[in-house]
């Protein structure tokens, strides 16, 4: 180590605190981190354990938020266009499709790009979210094994800065729909709130599994790149659900698996809120929030009954 | 006897404290090498004692310092109070907020700056950010960095790494100090101040826990010293006593080392007991202990 030369990087950035705030909040301290604490090896049930869970990520906003922002100022800043790329990420994406669609593939669709691009959002938001999750607790070890936190904080730092980075996706399909396609503008995309809160939902479950895992196994993280990739094109997003549907005349069987994918569901609901102005299938969206909450405690107790050995393993 | 009423102002209770290690999960672990392992079953010990039957309480105003060779689970226990890894047998009660410096110059987050990591301290200690504004200068100050607070971490040099460091781990406030080597770090001139907040600290009636290989620390600025070998405690108690102690043990085992690898290398069994004699006993009378832990 040693000297390593003048700052360079003296920019002026926000503080972290956002010092700049003019909130009135002033947490009692002892609600965030307890100034005592008692240890042993017993560790609560199952249902103590998803409790457990739920008081951390509630009592340590302040600490995920912080985590999260140290995030997106490191993912902002050390590039040249900066948080541009939030925004020409997913269109340069959509592009892509868009050739690779419509030139080759030769099944395209009415405003094509708008309907793969209501797909490609969402999308991004969930395997940016999943990637950075993977490695959040695995790459904290010194942090780790520094000082006394709850270990759900990472994962759910990941996903929360996930979300502003969905917001700036957004804020491009917006202006597509101004400027391309006004004749698409609808009260259902008052909607996309309500199918976010569930993709939510379903993220924060795998997410918590797969950062609890990786700490074990480093092969989590190639696994999933791929996983990823394949449950993409495995999703509705470069075609539409009516393809399924063509495909179950032969295949019943690979028709009625690809409608179980969550994604399915979701996908099909951000279409038809952005793309065809209908209202989506609340049924299956309401089971696939059930799903995903079920998950999510499942989620918690792996990440809590896993989390004493991430200080020993890594 | 005052037992009623000490009971209820100890700093840290530690019972019979134990804290195992899964041999089997360590840090390159991939689905290929725990197959392996899995096969391998049987071959080797499947887990270790990094700390068995620790038990000590500590109260306000004391500071304790932890001695003894490397892997001996000074830092296992270190951690182990600072609420970092939960004991596998036994219990720990610690009354106050800790605060610690466990890991020489590692900072939060190497690409925030100085002042955003002392922001980002106070969110992990879970102090406010009011309260942690108006402590920043006093710790930007203390730690002597400068103009380098808006700089990243990254950019640090060690030696600055390890002031802000301590000093953000001094100036929370806490009612429990546990530090691991770090006293050793920096120029002469912070080590002197590092010194005299350290002591300053221990004169609030704040409870210390120190891990030093140091020994005129351990006998000038601590009232009490524990000596842990093979995680296990040998002795605690006064300062000089245990530093006795254990430098005694240490020559014995350094002798007997000697005296094995005169061996190993092919020397006679006399002269190796000749020269693994230790004052009037000899080798024979020194126990070969297996292998302990490792520093983690």
């Amino acid at each position: 180590m040693g000297w390593a030369g003048p700052p360079m990087a003296t920019r002026p950035v926000p503080s972290l605190s956002g010092r700049y705030r003019t909130l009135p909040e002033r947490m009692n301290m002892s609600h965030e981190a307890p100034a005592a604490f008692h240890a042993s090896a017993v560790r609560p049930g199952a249902f103590g354990l998803v409790r457990e869970a739920f008081d951390e990520v509630r009592s340590r906003r302040r600490l995920i938020r912080y985590l999260a922002r140290a995030d997106l100022k490191k993912t902002g800043a050390d590039t040249v266009f900066g948080n541009l790329w939030w925004i020409l990420d997913p269109i340069l994406q959509m592009i892509v499709y868009v050739v690779l669609v419509t030139l080759i593939f030769r099944r395209s669709q009415p405003d094509f790009p708008l309907f793969i691009f209501g797909a490609i959002v969402p999308w991004k938001w969930f395997t940016s979210s999943i990637s950075e999750a993977i490695t959040s607790v695995s790459g904290q070890d010194r942090l780790i094994k520094q000082i006394k936190f709850p270990k759900i904080a990472l994962p759910a730092a990941t996903v929360v800065s996930g979300i502003v980075q969905f917001g700036f996706g957004l804020l491009t399909l917006a202006g597509m729909l101004v400027l391309l396609y006004p004749e698409r503008i609808t009260v259902t995309l008052l909607l996309i709130p309500l199918i976010a809160a569930v993709q939510l939902v379903f993220t924060m479950a795998l997410a918590l599994v797969l950062a609890a895992l990786n700490v074990f196994f480093r092969d989590v993280v190639n696994l999933a790149r791929h996983a990823m990739r394949l449950w993409f094109y495995l999703s509705p997003a470069l075609y539409g659900a009516a393809l399924v549907q063509e495909l179950g005349q032969t295949q019943p069987l690979l028709a009625q698996l690809m409608k179980l994918n969550p994604f399915f569901t979701i996908l099909e609901a951000y279409r038809s809120a952005i793309y065809f102005g209908t209202v989506p299938d609340f049924a299956a969206l309401a089971v696939v929030l059930l799903v995903s909450v079920a998950l999510l405690a499942l989620g918690a107790i792996v990440f809590k009954q896993l989390e004493p050995s991430f200080a020993k393993v890594l | 006897m005052r037992a009623a009423t000490t009971a209820v102002d100890y700093a840290i209770d530690v019972d019979r404290l134990g804290v195992r290690y899964n041999l089997r999960l360590n840090r390159k672990n991939t689905f290929r090498n725990t197959l392996a392992t899995i096969a391998r079953r049987g071959d080797a010990e499947q887990s270790f004692w990094a700390l068995r039957e620790v038990s000590f309480r500590l109260m306000p105003g004391e500071s304790l310092a932890i001695i003894g060779p490397n892997g001996a689970g000074k830092s296992t226990l270190l951690m182990t109070l600072a609420g970092i890894i939960l004991p596998s047998e036994g219990s720990l009660d610690v009354r106050g907020k800790v605060s610690g410096l466990l890991q020489l110059g590692a900072g939060f987050d190497q690409e925030l700056s100085g002042g955003d990591n002392i922001m980002l301290a106070g969110a992990f200690l879970g102090i406010d950010d009011r309260e942690m504004d108006r402590r920043a200068p006093a710790i930007i100050d203390f730690a002597d960095i400068g103009q380098f607070i808006d700089a990243p971490l990254k950019t640090y040099s060690a030696g600055m790494r390890a002031r802000l460091g301590f000093s953000i781990a001094t100036a929370v406030d806490p009612d429990i100090l546990l530090l691991d080597e770090v006293l050793a770090t920096g120029d002469e001139v912070f080590r002197v101040k590092s010194r005299a907040r350290v002591l300053e600290l221990a004169r609030a009636a704040r409870a210390i826990v120190l891990v030093t290989h140091d020994m005129s620390w351990v006998t000038e600025f601590c009232n009490r010293a524990m000596l842990i070998e093979h995680g296990q405690v040998i002795a605690q108690g006064e300062p000089a006593d245990i530093v006795h102690i254990h430098e005694q043990r240490s020559e014995v085992e350094r002798r007997r080392k000697v005296a094995e690898t005169a061996l190993l290398l092919g020397a006679t069994p006399e002269v190796a007991t000749a020269l693994g004699l230790v004052g009037p006993g000899r080798v024979a009378s020194v126990r070969p202990t297996p292998r302990g832990g490792t520093e983690r």
